[in-house]
Order: structure tokens, then C-alpha cells, then sequence
């Protein structure tokens, strides 16, 4: 993880890099060096990209995309300490501009997340071939997973109007 | 699009169809050109509800997310939640993690067989499936109360010790499930039918499952042990001995030989932590829930789920509620990617074989 660490702040700059445990990695990166980042770590054994996440920080006005990786094993059948670390890395992107580029060019896995991100938080991902929604059907003003989307509100507005199923007798 | 080509919507109400999920297909007489994954159907956004209530209170919510096996849920939130605010558990409570978490992989590999002989249309063996998922299931209740949603597993531990005679009665479903082995394998798995239906079915290369971010069966059916118990030992998967089952072929045939030898694999190694089981507490103490605050900070818990890497991503904000939850569930990929592209060329018969054998479950994509 040291020598990792060392060689990414090397090859980067606007990049911070910290070891919190031995085996985990956070990166925080700039918005620009992202894809060659990945394209390092996946060179560098972390090929399993186990998820992309989303966070979305209201009172920064930034969301922030999440990438987190992890190495398969290089034998079938031997393990080693390397299957054990985990990557995250990190970064910023502008609220009210929110559009990032699509890394499926690196892990292929990435479609579906990068789909749902776009969905639930509006980010649009450049180069993306299908940014249709994936498990919406209504549509939204606000995306619903961005923190000034009240659940309670919006219920109330699409739902109270939908009228109680009433008996013959007139008793609900 | 040409005029032998037809659009083809499989699901989500269909016979080869277990859950509600649901699959457009572009086929040309019996062959599908190409196929669109449509979840949505149970989608109950989970992850913004869980934002809004206590760290307590998210328990019956992450439990329903896989209906199938809602136990390895609570372990990964536990987790997740035990890691942010620093909370040890007491060796006892990793030991009856294991052997509840053990029981649930064998419970919903009972089903999945379930769904997977009744699809193919054993239908004598799915019956006998799910009578003995339903003798692990009257474990859990005399355990927690519930049949199919525990909540058992809680920061800090687990909620209570095991009753008196409690492990005689686990040894003791156990053997009568284990005693039916040879009648499974006679009937099903050393079955000429089983074999001609699911060899070379859905095959994947190695190289293919890692692009695509497979793991568990998927993985594992092309020769990799990669298994989070091994890969980063968590409860009390480093204190005993045990395998990780493998194939090389990649197919369904394979897929559906390492749930079995899973669930071989899971009996003998809840045998083994019932006999190594320390005594002690089984909780540690948390603060109170109701003004529980957990300090900010970031982690990402990973553990292996009867389906693959279930993975938790959670963020807290100087709150008594989560900021963020993202669950990285292994039905994610496996139905939203995998399947996509292993159903391209295949068959319109073996949709629902592909579709089983890769074990997906709806609920986990959708959330």
C-alpha cells in the first residue's frame, strides 16, 4: 500500500492520499484525473470494481462520486494480502453543474451504477450509451435521492389526491 | 429491425421467472439476439428511507432487501455500523454470527435449489428443498422469534444466547437434512436429465466473470476461490478449517454443483464452531438508541452473502441517522450485466435456467 501510495502521488498532483487502516486506501483526487487513476489502479491488480456510489453534501453545494475497488486473486487458489485491501477513491463534483465522464471504457461493470446515479442524483455521464431510467417510472422535478427531496411532501402531493375506495353505502 | 425479428417480454409474472424482475428479449425464431434487464418492479428506495430514521430503527429495513436470506443483510449493516463507531464484539457473539450466518447460506441454497429443480421440472426434489429449508426456519424462529426476518445480529452482537439444548437441536435438523444427501444426489444431481439440461448452459470464461464484477457462485464456477470468509476473514470464518468449493466449466451445471457442495461445506463447518464455541457475553453494550450519535466518518464492510460479495458503503454525518447507505449487492451485477450478455445467443428455453443458476434475486437489484 506504501509503495502504491507513493507512485500515485508521484504520477498525480491535486491528489491526496491516505492509509486510515493497513488495508485501506482513500484517494481524493480532482475531477480531471479520475480516469487515469482507475486506468493506474486496474493496472496495478485492483480489477474488481465493487461499487459506484454517490453522496450527495447539500451544504458544500458538491456531490460526491465514490469508486471503490478491489483486487482479485492472481492464482485460483492461493490468497494473499492483497485481496484484503480496499480502494476508495474520491471525488468533487459541482452541484449545479453536475456532469461527469463514464469510466465503462475501464471496468464494463460501471453501467448499471452509472445509470442509477444518474436517475436518483441527476448526474449526467458523458459518453454513457444508455442513460434511460433503469427502476423509475414517474417522473421527478428533483432527482429523489438528492437531500432537498422531501419524501414526506411528495407523498403527500401525488398521493392524498388519489381518493379513498368508498363502499356503496357511501362509508370509506 | 428485420421481419423475423420479434420483441419478446419475459417476466414479471412468468413460470420460469422467480421474482419479480423482468427481462425484454430481441429474439429471431428460438434464438435472442439481444436482452434488456427491466428491474424496478420492487423497487422501495431503501437507501433514502434509511436517511431518514435512526441507526436503530434502519434494522427492519436492511433485513428486507434480500427476502431470501435477510440474515448476511443485518451482518453487513452491523458491520458497518460497528466499524464507524468503534464497538468490539465479544468472541462468543462472532462464534453464534457464524453458525446463525452458516444456517441462513444452507436455508436460502435450499431455496435457490428449490427454484432451480422446479424450474427444470423436478418438482419431487424442490418439494423435499423446501421442507428442509422449512426445518431451518423452525430453528430460527425458536431462535429469534421470526421465521423468514430475524434481526438478530445487532451492533454490537448478537440479541441473545442461544437457548438451552439449542445446539443438540442444530446438530440435530442438521443430520436429518444432511441423511437426505444421497437421495438429492441420486435423484437430482447424478441425474442424466440434470446434466443435458444445464452443461454448457450460460457459460462464462474467467476473464469474462472479472470484467463483468462477478463473484460468488458465478465466480467461483470458473475455478477462482474468491470468497470473502477467505478473502478477509470476518466473525469467526479464521478459526476453523474449511474449503472453499470450486469448478472450472463456468456453466450452470457447475453453478448449481457449488451450491451444493456449499451446503455440504457450511454443515460441516457449523459442526466444527458448535464444537470450538467459547462461553461468555454474547453483547457488548451500545449507547442509547434513541440519542445514539455516531461521529463523522466514512467505511466501506464487505462479507460474503449466499450470493457473492454484499459490500455496504456507509457515511455519517455528526448524526444520530445515516448520511448515505449504498449496498453493493452481488444480484447487482450478476443480473444487470452478466445476464445481459450470457443471454445473448442463448436459447428462449433456457432464459429461466440461465436466469436461476446465476442466482438472482430481484429485490437485492432493486432495494
Amino acid at each position: 500500500m506504501k509503495l502504491l501510495k507513493k507512485k500515485i502521488e508521484l504520477a498525480f498532483d491535486n491528489v491526496r492520499v491516505d492509509v486510515p487502516e493497513s488495508n485501506r486506501m482513500v484517494i481524493n483526487a480532482g475531477k480531471d484525473t479520475v480516469l487515469s487513476i482507475l486506468d493506474l489502479l486496474k493496472s496495478e491488480g485492483y480489477a474488481h470494481l465493487a461499487l459506484i456510489s454517490c453522496v450527495d453534501w447539500q451544504k458544500d453545494k458538491e456531490f460526491e462520486l465514490v469508486y471503490i475497488l478491489s483486487a482479485y486473486m492472481q492464482d485460483n487458489n492461493i490468497y494473499d494480502d492483497k485481496q484484503k485491501e480496499n480502494i476508495i477513491l474520491r471525488t468533487r463534483i459541482s452541484r449545479g453543474n453536475p456532469e461527469f465522464i463514464t469510466v465503462i471504457s475501464i471496468f464494463e461493470n460501471a453501467e448499471p451504477y452509472e445509470r442509477e446515479i444518474h436517475e436518483f442524483f441527476g448526474i449526467d455521464f458523458k459518453g454513457h450509451p444508455r442513460l434511460t431510467p433503469l427502476f423509475l417510472e414517474r417522473e421527478y422535478k428533483i432527482p429523489p435521492f438528492r437531500k432537498d427531496f422531501d419524501t414526506r411532501k411528495y407523498v403527500k402531493e401525488v398521493f392524498d389526491e388519489i381518493p379513498f375506495v368508498e363502499n356503496e353505502d357511501g362509508k370509506k | 429491425m428485420s421481419k423475423r425479428e420479434l420483441e419478446l417480454y419475459f417476466g414479471p409474472q412468468h413460470l420460469g421467472m422467480v421474482g419479480n424482475f423482468s427481462i425484454t428479449l430481441k429474439v429471431e425464431g428460438d434464438r435472442i439476439l439481444e436482452a434488456t434487464a427491466n428491474p424496478g418492479y420492487l423497487h422501495r428506495g431503501f437507501e433514502k428511507l434509511m436517511e431518514l430514521r435512526t441507526w436503530i430503527q434502519n434494522f427492519p429495513m436492511v433485513c428486507r432487501i434480500n427476502v431470501v436470506e435477510p440474515d448476511s443483510m443485518e451482518m453487513i449493516y452491523s458491520m458497518g455500523v460497528e466499524k464507524l463507531a468503534g464497538i468490539e464484539v465479544p468472541e462468543r457473539a462472532h462464534y453464534i454470527r457464524s453458525i446463525y450466518l452458516e444456517l441462513a447460506r444452507v436455508g436460502s441454497h435450499l431455496f435457490g435449489l428449490w427454484a432451480y429443480a422446479n424450474m427444470l421440472g423436478f418438482d419431487t426434489v424442490a418439494q423435499w428443498a423446501m421442507y428442509h429449508r422449512d426445518l431451518i426456519l423452525d430453528l430460527f424462529e425458536e431462535l429469534t422469534g421470526g421465521r423468514v426476518y430475524h434481526i438478530y445480529i445487532w451492533p454490537g452482537g448478537v440479541r441473545r444466547d442461544f437457548p438451552d439444548g439449542f445446539k443438540e437441536k442444530i446438530v440435530n435438523t442438521l443430520h436429518s437434512i444432511g441423511s437426505c444427501v444421497p437421495d438429492y444426489d441420486a435423484v437430482f444431481f447424478n441425474n442424466r436429465i440434470f446434466y443435458e439440461r444445464a452443461k454448457d448452459i450460460g457459460k462464462i470464461t474467467q476473464k469474462e466473470a472479472k470484467e463483468m464484477g462477478a463473484t460468488g457462485q458465478a465466480l467461483r464456477a470458473t475455478g477462482m476461490k474468491y470468497d470473502i470468509r477467505k478473502v478477509e476473514p470476518y466473525a469467526a470464518y479464521d478459526k476453523v478449517p474449511w474449503d472453499v468449493p470450486s469448478r472450472e466449466d463456468g456453466d450452470a451445471y457447475s453453478r448449481v454443483w457449488i451450491i451444493r457442495d456449499e451446503m455440504i461445506e457450511s454443515v460441516h463447518m457449523i459442526f466444527k464452531l458448535i464444537d470450538k464455541m467459547p462461553d461468555g457475553e454474547v453483547y457488548n453494550k451500545v449507547p442509547n438508541p434513541f440519542k445514539w450519535v455516531i461521529p463523522k466518518g466514512e467505511a466501506y464492510v464487505r462479507c460474503e452473502s449466499s450470493r457473492g460479495e454484499l459490500g455496504l458503503y456507509v457515511v455519517s454525518n455528526d448524526g444520530d441517522k445515516p448520511y448515505r447507505v449504498h449496498f453493493r449487492t452481488p444480484s447487482y451485477p450478476h443480473g444487470l450485466t452478466v445476464l445481459e450478455k450470457v443471454l445473448k445467443n442463448a436459447s428462449i428455453a433456457d432464459v429461466g435456467n440461465i436466469m436461476i443458476s446465476l442466482y438472482i434475486v430481484a429485490p437485492e437489484i432493486d432495494r
